[in-house]
């Protein structure tokens, strides 16, 4: 009996010890859950480090980290924009990254060097094949409200304003073409009565629904589509138009962290040959180091990253076009 | 009761007072610091805010609909009243709780079995129904129970002989019918009405996947996608003008009705209208909304969760589990909560006792978006530790859920009877200590029932989840909207039909209980 105890007690002596060395990173997460999860699991079983994730918005992840200031326990922001990471970096929340880390990425590097880019997407033009012809479709989003009112498509156009990579997409064109040019394309969209959609998967299945011909979205959610089967159009306006924005994501250390060895093992996992594969293949996002295989279905990684306006991705006026889609009454 | 020995009772009385003060404190306060701030705004700001042209849409948008599901859900539930309560229809009290039971489902699945169901590659051969057309369908679908419950209560205790006095002087019956029973049946519907009417103004689910632009929806839009904390609390204040306006109508109107008997004796029972050859159309017309608002939303509910792939069953684990986490302590908490309030209101009748009672159901009436939003500001200002916490939204859901615990409580508490109570008292216990050994005994089957409406009240809850949940912590509601939202119909199909199926049993065990039938 007393021998019984005995072992009890060793065996949650070492329990306890174990689960004190066992690290556990802390992570927040602006992107889904059903994109995270996977790739989390994948670098716990192979680096034995633990990983709590708080799912959010990166405008709620942004105001939490503010609200708990230096009592945060966060380790990590993963975020769905450069945007989000701007902001954070702008405000000091983020630390200095080393050079090995922003070596990797090709391109996107931020010049605060304060997070890594660690995927990128881009906005492309879904369209629905039977009803539209590839080659008539036009080379600039700005010219979509002209052509669809030649088409004869009021009310069969979809879009997503609440969305944050139309917000950034909005963003993007005041950057490029100043505010009052995106107003009057705003308001020539509004005059298609346009049917807006909560999400981008939502106005895709409209679009495989026959409700709608087209509408500006994220061009890995075309590929999802494609890859369950369904034939959906895929158009990028041409080189440096605002409707193949680049749509940075990635990742940063925060000030607050104190498993700063975890943290870096996170983010370089994050860019490694696996860590990118699994984006490109699960998610279907381009990868950003050299080596990795991309979808047969998109275009190689320089092709693509030529579609995209130069802008500084840090720095878009997301706030003035926040103002803007409000005044319009379009939010 | 003189002044001073009320006041004499005040140190006894402590232990309730206390709590319920306390509990109108939590429903009062967050709203005046909303109003606070978005008083707050600069001028300009304001202007900018209050002459948008998008508020008038969204009045429009409001009203219309608000307006179109008051008389759908009347077209369904009078007849539906009446066939089951003066007909000679076989069947009745089954029809009843079939007719009732849409109650359990939460419109957010509603909407979702329509996007669902209907469509290319839908289960049915429809049309997509989405906007005003579906919106209306669906509200007045899962609504209608409320003022069906309520005009069959109503054509219960009708005095028949009125009707047949009206008959005896000549009028035809339908007339009779419109002159006569009809005006008797306006509380019923009025009461109907105006809880119809808050789940209309409050709802937020059903419209914002049916893209109807409600002011709920631009709420959660200027929240959660565009940031905008000025706008939002405008807008819920605008939102909380509405509610206001449906509570003083529905109490200008009550007060000019007098409808209760003056003779003496007991009204007698209405002889049952003997339908002939109507009966297969009778018989139709119960069974529409039931095919409806039941068996298509289980049918297309089980046929989606039957594609859902086993391994994600975890998923559904966890949600079940961060439910029942909110909702076992937030309906423990609501009739603990309830227990004070309906103590002092039953046994200590006074303008003040009346008041606190009032602020318990005005948590209820208050939308809950609106309520969520309001303590989003008051926590982040007053109770910082408090902010994006699970007892944060335990206690939100409680103050909201209270008054549904309220009522069977307060019944309860009316059929204890006084004396027993005040025995106790005379053998030297405090009201406290009288109440716990020997009132609290006696009620707890009212006190189980009212935490039973509340506990089905919180699993269903969505938008005050949705704003106070902690980040990644999803529940049953949160996980079905979100998928849904992303049109991921199979996925969302387990966690639906977990909550379509809890609220049913909870549902049914109740009417079963309250023997209503």
């Amino acid at each position: 009996m007393q021998l019984r105890r005995f072992l009890t007690l060793i065996g949650l002596a070492a329990l306890g010890l174990a689960f004190a060395q066992q690290q556990t990173l802390t992570l927040y997460s602006g992107r889904g859950q059903s994109l995270v999860e996977p790739l989390v699991r994948q670098f716990q079983a192979e680096t034995g480090i633990r990983v709590q994730v708080r799912y959010g918005t990166d405008a709620q992840i942004l105001a939490a980290l503010q609200e708990e200031g230096s009592r945060s326990p966060a380790d990590v922001f993963w975020a769905n924009t450069a945007g989000a990471l701007g902001q954070a970096a702008s405000k000091g929340l983020l630390r200095p990254l080393g050079d090995t880390l922003l070596r990797q990425p090709l391109a996107f590097v931020p010049a605060s060097k304060a997070w890594v880019p660690v995927t990128v997407r881009l906005r492309v033009l879904a369209y629905n094949p039977q009803r539209l012809k590839p080659e008539e479709l036009p080379a600039s989003i700005l010219d979509l409200p002209r052509f669809a009112q030649e088409k004869g498509l009021v009310g069969r156009v979809g879009w997503t304003p609440t969305y944050s990579s139309f917000q950034d997409m909005v963003a993007g064109m005041i950057a490029l073409h100043g505010e009052s040019r995106t107003r009057e394309w705003l308001s020539a969209m509004k005059a298609l009565n346009p049917k807006s959609y909560a999400s981008n998967p939502a106005m895709l299945d409209a679009i495989r629904a026959g409700e709608i011909d087209l509408g500006s979205t994220n061009h890995y959610y075309v590929v999802r589509f494609r890859r369950a089967g369904y034939n959906l159009g895929l158009h990028y306006f041409r080189d440096g138009d605002a409707g193949n924005l680049a749509l940075v994501t990635g990742a940063g250390i925060l000030k607050t962290s104190k498993n700063l060895v975890a943290a870096n093992r996170f983010l370089t996992y994050l860019l490694s040959p696996k860590g990118q594969q699994y984006f490109a293949g699960a998610v279907g996002e381009y990868p950003l180091v050299k080596g990795v295989v991309a979808d047969a279905q998109l275009l190689p990684l320089e092709e693509a990253l030529g579609k995209s306006p130069k802008l500084d991705f840090e720095k878009l006026p997301l706030d003035q076009a926040l103002r803007l889609l409000r005044e319009l009454g379009i939010l | 009761m003189t002044r001073a020995r009320r006041l004499q009772q005040l140190p006894g009385l402590l232990p309730f007072l206390v709590p319920a003060l306390l509990t109108g404190g939590g429903v009062a306060l967050p709203l005046l610091y909303l109003a606070l701030r978005a008083l707050e705004a600069d001028p300009e700001t304001l202007r900018d805010i209050l002459l948008r042209p998008k508020n008038l849409e969204l009045v429009r948008n409001t009203l219309s609909l608000l307006l179109g599901v008051l008389l759908l859900t009347t077209l369904l539930a009078l007849p539906l009243a009446f066939l089951t309560t003066r007909t000679d229809l076989r069947g009745k009290r089954l029809f009843s709780i079939l007719l009732t039971l849409p109650l359990a489902i939460p419109g957010y699945v509603g909407a979702y079995v329509i996007l669902s169901a209907t469509g290319p590659g839908g289960i049915l051969p429809l049309p997509r129904l989405e906007g005003y057309w579906g919106a209306l369908l669906v509200l007045s679908l899962i609504t209608y129970p409320y003022l069906f419950l309520g005009l069959r209560a109503a054509f219960l205790g009708l005095d028949p002989s009125l009707e047949e006095a009206a008959r005896t002087l000549g009028l035809r019956p339908l007339r009779a019918f419109l002159q006569v029973v009809f005006p008797q049946l306006l509380p019923a519907l009025l009461s109907g009405y105006l809880v119809v009417g808050l789940h209309v103004l409050g709802d937020f689910g059903t419209v914002s996947l049916l893209r109807y632009e409600t002011f709920s929806y631009a709420i959660y839009l200027q929240y959660s996608a565009a940031f905008d904390r000025v706008y939002a609390a405008w807008l819920a204040l605008f939102l909380l003008l509405f509610t206001g306006g449906l509570l003083l109508l529905e109490g200008a109107f009550l007060r000019r009705l007098s409808l209760a008997r003056t003779g003496k004796g007991s009204g007698k029972r209405a002889r049952p209208l003997s339908l002939g050859r109507f009966t297969p159309w009778a018989y139709l017309l119960l069974l529409l909304p039931v095919l409806l608002a039941l068996v298509l939303p289980l049918y297309a509910l089980f046929h989606l969760a039957s594609r859902f792939p086993r391994e994600n069953l975890t998923g559904l684990w966890e949600a079940l589990s961060h439910s029942a986490m909110a909702a076992i302590p937030a309906s423990l908490l609501a009739v603990g909560m309830a227990l004070p309030i309906a103590y002092l209101a039953v046994r200590y009748p006074s303008p003040a006792s009346r008041f606190l009672e009032r602020l318990a159901y005005l948590g209820y009436a208050i939308p809950p978006l609106a309520f969520a939003l309001a303590w989003i500001f008051f926590s982040l200002k007053g109770l910082p530790l408090l902010y994006g916490t699970l007892p944060l939204l335990i206690l939100v859901l409680a103050f909201h859920f209270l008054a549904e615990g309220l009522g069977p409580v307060r019944g309860a508490l009316y059929q204890v009877p006084r004396r027993l109570e005040e025995a106790a008292r005379t053998l030297g216990d405090t009201p406290a200590r009288a109440f716990f050994r020997v009132t609290f005994p006696l009620l707890w089957r009212g006190a189980v029932a009212g935490g039973a409406l509340a506990f089905i009240g919180a699993v269903k809850e969505l938008p005050i989840t949705l704003l106070l949940a902690p980040m990644g912590y999803s529940t049953l509601s949160t996980r079905v909207f979100s998928y849904t939202q992303e049109a991921m119909f199979a996925e969302a199909a387990p966690f639906a039909l977990a909550i379509a199926l809890l609220s049913a049993a909870f549902v049914g065990v109740l009417l079963w209980s309250e023997r209503r039938f």
